[in-house]
């Protein structure tokens, strides 16, 4: 990880992204909430370790798929992440 | 865990039952909408009539310790997230979140990403008028 002093855009993104997931797991039932923030965490920091940060392209999309699974997760009706596994699988 | 989970909701109620607005306070809300602001947020906490600065601190310094990857002997007042703690921009969101958590308060995307060190963390606690 480089310096906070200046974060990009990019890095904002992600990290906005990542804490619009925490907040949304602090709506759910605390099993719940215990399971999306340790499959969310353990996949940005996969990514995070795995994807060369000059990879715009590749991390503008990851963000934007965190983004559309982020909004299904936001609907009161999908209690965790395991409903939005059939779709991760679809999107990769 | 579930305790930690139960406490918004069983904040949220709480709240409720302090917003029963006396007409002196609605008289002084139609004065100053921001007192009011103020005077709501209080009852929220047990601590907020209390929230010195020192309390402030000692609580954002137990927020860090207890965050799994800091080693509990290097957090001062005066550490720095990534320099000091070791923590990366993950870490840091998920410290942020915490003292969010702990204070009862959100703070702002474009406040949380300048908060990077326990002086600015303190800083903005200590200067938030709902913190509670």
């Amino acid at each position: 990880m480089t310096t906070r002093a200046k974060l990009s855009g990019i890095q904002r993104q992600a990290l906005a992204l990542y804490r619009g997931f925490l907040r949304t797991a602090r709506l759910k039932s605390p099993e719940e909430r215990h399971r999306i923030e340790s499959v969310v965490s353990a996949e940005f920091r996969e990514n995070a370790r795995n994807v060369d940060r000059r990879n715009f392209v590749y991390i503008e999309y990851l963000v934007r798929r965190g983004k559309r699974q982020l909004e299904q997760l936001k609907n009161p009706d999908i209690t965790g992440l395991s409903t939005l596994e059939i779709n991760k699988v679809l999107t990769i | 865990m579930a305790a930690a989970a139960l406490r918004p909701a069983i904040l949220r109620h709480i709240r409720l039952s302090a917003t029963t607005v006396t007409p002196l306070a609605a008289a002084a809300a139609a004065a100053q909408p921001h007192a009011l602001a103020r005077w709501l947020g209080r009852p929220m906490s047990s601590h907020a009539d209390h929230l010195t600065h020192d309390e402030v601190v000692g609580r954002v310094l137990d927020v860090l310790k207890s965050h799994p990857k800091v080693d509990p002997s290097k957090v001062t007042p005066e550490a720095h997230f990534e320099k000091d703690l070791g923590l990366d921009s993950l870490d840091t969101v998920e410290v942020v979140m915490a003292i969010e958590e702990e204070f009862k308060l959100e703070i702002p995307d474009m406040e949380a990403d300048k908060i990077d060190s326990l002086p600015l963390a303190i800083e903005y606690v200590a200067n938030h008028p709902m913190a509670g």
